[in-house]
């Protein structure tokens, strides 16, 4: 299944993740961030059986989530400040030894939580999105780019399986890797494999027209050599200026440098381009997704040039209770909106018929 | 416009030589070859005899792909491939690849079909257009929206023959699109392919090991023989005087009995076959081998998550037997296999190899007495030199009194011992993969399709070893599809379907008379004929005798079933 047979264009979801990944980057407020975390859990809990790939992510998700617990207690043992102490180690431990306060506890949890819902938010996008379908959005010249990267998550799996395949070979002859000395029996086929496979798919690419040359106007090719090898020249002496605290002149070079790049890459009509069999097309359900995220995008961006409060939070020295922006949170629910435009799994089979 | 008796040539090669770089051995030399337009051309041989560079050389995959040194021409619809590579080609020629996992680049399937339209710019109204006509062409239209992923290897073979066809090329090229694939896979893409070539009248040519599977549809056949000499014209000439060990068994049969003209498939053979004497019933099959199981599957149930794979297996295989596991894709062969050594652990009953019940064990516990051999053999490797791999084995399995060289010597693989394995070809490699697996002599051996992709010259060379193996006493248990090996080799054969033994007996008991497993002599006589063997020896006990593989009577009796009309 797809994210199009699923019914949502990956510029969607990629706007949805944005609004969703906001609260959690712009402070540490518990309340709208919890918002989104329902939000994202309501998202993901209806998109599970709608997501190819959600079974994939799960064990980073798993690691999140443990990540986050080492965060609360990391923070919770070698924080000393706060008012509120729960007990005092003994002094002579190293690092942990003093008092354990709840506002790093409150503190930890937070960061955790935070830590947590952007993984979330990637895991759910990472299962869900049509990444092949992502990457056409690439302009024409970026093609080859976006080949390559459909074709290394075409790979991906294939190499999954491999490893897998060698691993229960190898075992199977009373192989028992036991260190890093041990990976080189393990990689050796692997890297074999993978390179037999990945010249069979350049032939296989080759073979189907690859790029092939379109009709190109005469020296544009050679000349756009030129220009890219003058671009990164530059870029490279932008970055030397910038190390040697030139900014003014640096900041200068960096415009020339994106000018220069967004020209190389404009399309020009005088170029031929390659064909697209499905120009990407955002439908109703896209919009409906797209306008909650929006609206909730909107609402974090505007309360943290009018009211940053609402989004950050300190315990710091002491306790306090952290600020409540009603419409914020409300604002947050616009993330659930993919949760209501999964397509019931006979109507995806009956529109992939159609 | 060059023609071969008044048909214009789709492809004319004239001394065309060819060495890959960095080798000192051309692998084509002088290769004159002329390809009729609308003509079905059949490529076979030994694995390594130049067939896939042979292929490539007409869409200019060699040389632009692949470097080297090329001499000659080769002209494809007038295009030169000196001067046009596979890009500028990919319009003229269509070529799929043996590999089904390997060549499809995108994620789905409409979008397979579109990637080369796309790149040469086509309008995606024509596009479109391409794709729907394509998708009706080879009867895909149902997955047009699957991922590629979810795909059987037929369904992708398919797929990528289609993708060839959105090109619309003139020639078709396929390079043993058929070899990774089960029987039923095989037929629907084989299918396809006379469909394009009846219909469309478009040029295909196809390189194939299983003859059996195409000859009655190819114009022409280029077979290079053993000795890498190349004959090549009508199938049924080349037929007449090629290597038995090539020849399909319907193909052996005629010759043996002088059917005239040769019969190519089964149903040719069959009118021939009715209309000359009837062989006598061959006997039972002889009592299996007897002794204490040395694996022993009691209620054995498996499946990955709430797919249930394995279904209440109850089954012991002894010494001296060689059991073949048949079934369909699906049908829970691998994961039977993959139970005994210990990948799959079972949701229900109880394994036992050689006396120890492996449910506490791990796999390189379980791998002391059970070599395992998997889909791809060249897994296995991973020492420095084919004497080191073999080496690992014998330490792991504490095995001292045995000796390798022995071994090298029995698989032809001697004068291999001190080269690195990844430096070998295909074929070497698999059998340094089977030495590897068969160091310390393990009671129990294990081999998922260790035919697949194999030539019929390394079939019958692996069917001997097995056949020694299983007569010293080895337990052989072999998933399989090949049902001509199965009928020469198998001393049982247990048939799966849905994970469920739904037969288990001889191989005549279960083979003869079945609608898919059936062997080609029994499609031609039915009851208990399994093999050519079974027939000659019905028809003149004692009076035949081999020659070369194919027998022959002997002279001063009378030609039995050979008057054919």
């Amino acid at each position: 299944m797809s994210s199009r047979a699923a019914g949502l264009d990956p510029r969607t979801w990629l706007a949805w993740a944005v609004a969703a990944s906001l609260p959690a980057l712009a402070g540490r407020n518990p309340l709208p961030l919890l918002a989104v975390l329902l939000a994202v859990l309501g998202v993901r809990a209806a998109w599970s059986e709608a997501a190819p790939r959600d079974a994939a992510w799960r064990p980073v998700v798993r690691l999140a989530v443990l990540f986050a617990f080492l965060a609360t207690l990391f923070n919770a043992l070698t924080v000393r400040a706060g008012t509120t102490v729960l007990f005092t180690l003994p002094s002579w431990l190293p690092i942990i030894g003093g008092p354990v306060t709840l506002n790093a506890v409150i503190y930890g949890v937070i960061s955790g939580g935070a830590l947590l819902t952007l993984v979330l938010v990637g895991a759910h996008v990472a299962a869900v999105v049509d990444w092949p379908a992502a990457l056409r959005l690439l302009p024409d010249r970026l093609l080859t780019v976006a080949v390559a990267g459909s074709i290394a998550i075409a790979f991906a799996p294939q190499t999954v399986v491999a490893y897998r395949e060698i691993r229960e070979a190898q075992m199977a002859r009373g192989y028992r890797p036991r260190g890093a000395r041990d990976v080189a029996p393990l990689l050796v086929p692997l890297l074999h494999g993978g390179l037999e496979r990945a010249i069979t798919l350049a032939e296989a690419l080759e073979s189907r027209a690859f790029g092939a040359p379109v009709a190109v106007a005469a020296g544009w090719q050679s000349g756009r050599g030129v220009i890219t090898a003058v671009v990164l020249a530059v870029g490279l002496a932008a970055g030397y200026l910038l190390a040697v605290g030139q900014v003014a002149v640096a900041a200068v070079a960096m415009l020339v440098v994106v000018a220069a790049f967004l020209w190389v890459m404009r399309p020009e009509r005088t170029l031929a381009r390659r064909s697209r069999y499905r120009p990407p097309r955002l439908r109703r359900s896209d919009v409906v997704a797209l306008a909650g995220a929006g609206i909730a995008g909107m609402a974090t961006l505007t309360a943290l040039l009018t009211d940053p409060a609402a989004l950050r939070y300190e315990p710091y020295p002491r306790l306090t209770v952290p600020a409540i922006n009603l419409w914020l949170l409300l604002a947050q629910a616009g993330l659930l909106a993919p949760a209501f435009l999964v397509e019931p799994a006979g109507e995806r089979e009956e529109r992939g018929r159609r | 416009m060059t023609t071969l008796r008044g048909v214009p040539l789709a492809a004319e090669l004239r001394e065309v030589r060819f060495r890959y770089p960095r080798q000192t051995e051309p692998v084509l030399r002088g290769v004159d070859w002329l390809i009729p337009e609308g003509a079905f051309v059949l490529v076979a041989g030994p694995s390594g005899s130049g067939k896939s560079t042979l292929l490539r050389c007409l869409n200019g995959l060699v040389p632009h792909f692949s470097g080297g040194v090329f001499g000659g021409s080769a002209i494809v619809h007038g295009l030169d491939t000196r001067h046009y590579g596979p890009r500028a080609l990919s319009r003229t020629v269509g070529f799929v690849f043996q590999e089904p996992e390997a060549q499809l680049v995108t994620t789905r399937v409409e979008d397979e079909l579109a990637f080369g339209m796309e790149q040469l710019g086509i309008p995606p109204a024509l596009m479109r257009k391409r794709v729907e006509e394509v998708l009706d062409l080879l009867g895909i239209a149902a997955l047009r929206h699957r991922e590629v992923a979810t795909l059987s290897g037929g369904e992708r073979q398919r797929v990528a023959v289609a993708a060839a066809l959105t090109l619309q090329p003139r020639l078709l090229v396929l390079d043993e699109p058929t070899s990774q694939l089960d029987p039923w896979g095989a037929e629907d893409v084989l299918t396809a392919l006379t469909r394009l070539n009846d219909d469309l009248g478009l040029t295909i040519v196809l390189a194939e090991h299983r003859l059996e599977r195409v000859l009655g549809f190819a114009d022409r056949l280029r077979l290079v023989r053993a000795d890498a000499e190349t004959v090549e014209g009508d199938p049924r000439e080349i037929m007449a005087v090629c290597d038995p060990s090539m020849a399909p068994p319907v193909v052996r049969l005629g010759r043996a009995l002088a059917w005239e003209p040769l019969p190519l498939t089964v149903k040719e053979g069959r009118r021939l076959a009715l209309a000359s004497t009837a062989p006598r019933m061959p006997g039972p099959d002889s009592p299996s081998a007897g002794g204490p199981p040395v694996v022993e599957l009691r209620g054995v149930s498996a499946g990955y998550g709430a797919r249930i794979v394995l279904r209440d297996i109850t089954l012991e295989v002894r010494p001296g037997e060689l059991v073949a596991l048949m079934g369909r894709n699906g049908s829970g062969k691998t994961t039977l296999l993959r139970s005994i050594i210990g990948f799959h652990r079972p949701a229900s009953g109880s394994i036992t190899v050689a006396g120890r019940d492996i449910a506490s064990l791990d796999p390189a516990d379980i791998a002391r007495d059970v070599g395992y051999l998997p889909q791809r053999p060249a897994s296995l490797l991973f020492a420095e030199r084919v004497r080191d791999e073999l080496a690992f084995t014998l330490r792991h399995r504490r095995r001292t009194r045995f000796d390798p060289d022995a071994l090298l010597e029995d698989l032809g693989l001697t004068a291999l011992a001190d080269r690195h394995p990844r430096d070998l070809s295909a074929g070497e490699q698999e059998r340094v993969a089977l030495a590897a697996v068969l160091a310390g002599a393990p009671p129990v051996l294990l081999l998922d399709e260790p035919t697949r992709g194999m030539d019929a010259l390394r079939k019958a060379a692996l069917g001997q070893l097995l056949r020694r193996l299983r007569d010293e006493g080895t337990a052989v248990l072999m998933a399989t599809h090949d049902v001509e090996l199965v009928a020469g080799l198998a001393t049982r054969v247990v048939l799966l379907g849905e994970g469920e033994i739904i037969a288990d007996g001889p191989p005549r008991e279960v083979l003869a008379g079945s609608l898919t497993f059936a062997t080609q002599v029994n499609k031609l006589y039915g009851d208990g004929f399994l093999t050519v063997e079974d027939v000659l020896a019905g028809l003149n006990d004692g009076t035949v005798s081999s020659s070369g593989g194919a027998r022959e009577v002997e002279a001063g009796e009378p030609a039995v079933g050979g008057a054919a009309p």
